[in-house]
């Protein structure tokens, strides 16, 4: 991710503000990953949704056992970390840097509650004796949130690279930016979705 | 060597096939960079015919096999081990041309040495566990199939935990081709390729809790770990197979920006051709 700012669309030669022309905000080229992860993790979806038809009522209580407040928590922390990259690409288009950096913090702040959140969730649980092995639906439970915990690290990089941009008035890439912003919307998205699936289907 | 350079190459014959492959092999500039393309796409055919036809190890069995299901599974398949391996071990040292390949890709982008040599060396080791170990230890089974069932099962679990072995190395050779990619300012690669080498690697994360799980779709056989793992890397093996095909056609072996495809490269001259060998 940190190989972004070399390209040269990224290097700060070339400063252009978001058209209207283009088809999808960021590089094209990310958008690939977007559809190609949504396509992995739509697998993934499915055998999760056949192995719970075929164990229903595994699935349910041990459901029982997930902290519903906390997935709530997490779930509006996500959201309000887009809110807050969202914010931060609409002051980088209006070349507001200063407000730019602020709410790429705040996305960062964002991210690092749920981070924390998570993992003194894993830890409740594992006190309580559910881990990884303890029936099929604590497998597909740690996986999912495991997963989705790789991309969360990864987008720390991927913020790291937008503050970067956003730092040095000899960068500031719209284009860098609106990319770093849709892959952490994908992480958002892809925890609603593991959120309906693991604390709320039943 | 460098024929068209001197000007005194014969126009490349249209028609039949064997007089123009004859042409490409005698004045191709390209010619190394072809035949390394064209071994990697022989190698994952012929490994696909082995593999899943002839030897019949993938897709995996299950990891939950009793001692006498597992003498019974190589038995289904005593011929198939031992001829299909036997093939492997004479193709197997393919690897290094095509590993070659893939790190010339990254030794024309602007980016350190140090990625195609990390690359180079990565699956250089992944070759031992990942394909000979495992053909070893099967053929091992099926050479004397009186053997303890006990023993069976220790070669069935070695031979497939060997194989599974290999995924750290996937996971890495895939972030340094990320990286060099997403550094890189030649164009090699459209940067969407990139990040697919991330989607790779974080699919080849996936596959570690076959090392915990006998059963169900995190074991070695499982939905999660094998099957989606695997739809990935083929789709990931056509794209680069595709782009490397690509990148060779746009070759003008100098050292800048590779040119696209529709302004056909003209050949860079004799002393810089050199230099890029």
């Amino acid at each position: 991710m940190t190989g972004v700012e070399a390209e040269p669309g990224f290097s700060g030669r070339e400063i252009r503000p978001a058209s209207p022309a283009r088809a999808v905000p960021g590089q094209p080229d990310m958008w690939v990953f977007v559809l190609f992860e949504a396509l992995v993790f739509t697998a993934y979806f499915t055998v999760y949704v056949v192995s719970r038809s075929r164990s229903p009522g595994l699935f349910l209580e041990s459901q029982a056992h997930l902290n519903l407040g906390v997935g709530v928590f997490n779930t509006l922390v996500l959201l309000a970390s887009s809110w807050s990259v969202a914010r931060c690409v609409q002051a980088a288009r209006e070349r507001s840097f200063r407000t730019a950096l602020t709410n790429a913090f705040l996305t960062v702040l964002f991210g690092f509650a749920f981070l924390v959140s998570k993992v003194l969730e894993w830890a409740a649980e594992i006190r309580q004796g559910f881990t990884f092995t303890s029936n099929e639906f604590f497998s597909f439970y740690y996986f999912l949130t495991g997963i989705h915990f790789i991309h969360l690290q990864i987008g720390f990089v991927v913020l790291a690279v937008a503050v970067h941009q956003l730092w040095s008035p000899a960068r500031r890439s719209q284009e860098a930016i609106e990319t770093c912003a849709t892959y952490w919307h994908t992480i958002d998205f892809l925890w609603i979705l593991i959120f309906a699936l693991l604390y709320v289907m039943r | 060597m460098n024929a068209s350079a001197m000007g005194n190459v014969p126009a490349e014959p249209s028609g039949w096939h064997f007089r123009r492959i004859a042409w490409h092999w005698r004045y191709d500039e390209k010619r190394e960079l072809w035949i390394g393309w064209w071994t990697l796409v022989v190698f994952y055919n012929l490994y696909g015919l082995l593999f899943f036809v002839v030897a019949r190890t993938q897709p995996p069995p299950e990891p939950s096999l009793s001692p006498a299901e597992v003498v019974q599974w190589f038995d289904d398949r005593h011929r198939g081990l031992l001829y299909g391996y036997a093939v492997v071990f004479i193709v197997g040292g393919a690897t290094a041309i095509m590993n070659a390949t893939l790190a010339y890709s990254m030794r024309r982008m602007s980016v350190s040495r140090a990625f195609a040599y990390s690359y180079l060396v990565i699956y250089a080791l992944a070759t031992l566990p990942g394909m000979l170990i495992m053909g070893v230890v099967c053929t091992v089974g099926a050479m004397r199939p009186e053997r303890d069932p006990e023993l069976m099962r220790w070669l069935y679990d070695f031979a497939f935990l060997s194989f599974e072995g290999t995924m750290g190395v996937f996971l890495i050779g895939s972030l340094v081709w990320m990286l060099a990619i997403l550094l890189d300012e030649n164009g090699v690669f459209p940067k969407w390729f990139g990040y697919l080498n991330l989607c790779n690697a974080l699919t080849e994360v996936v596959v570690a809790p076959a090392w915990i799980f006998k059963s169900g779709p995190f074991a070695w056989n499982g939905a999660i770990a094998w099957w989606i793992n695997m739809g990935v890397f083929v789709a990931y093996t056509i794209a680069f197979l595709t782009l490397l095909r690509k990148m060779i056609l746009r070759e003008d072996f100098g050292s800048g920006p590779l040119p696209d495809l529709s302004t056909a490269p003209a050949l860079a001259p004799p002393v810089s051709l050199k230099a890029a060998r």
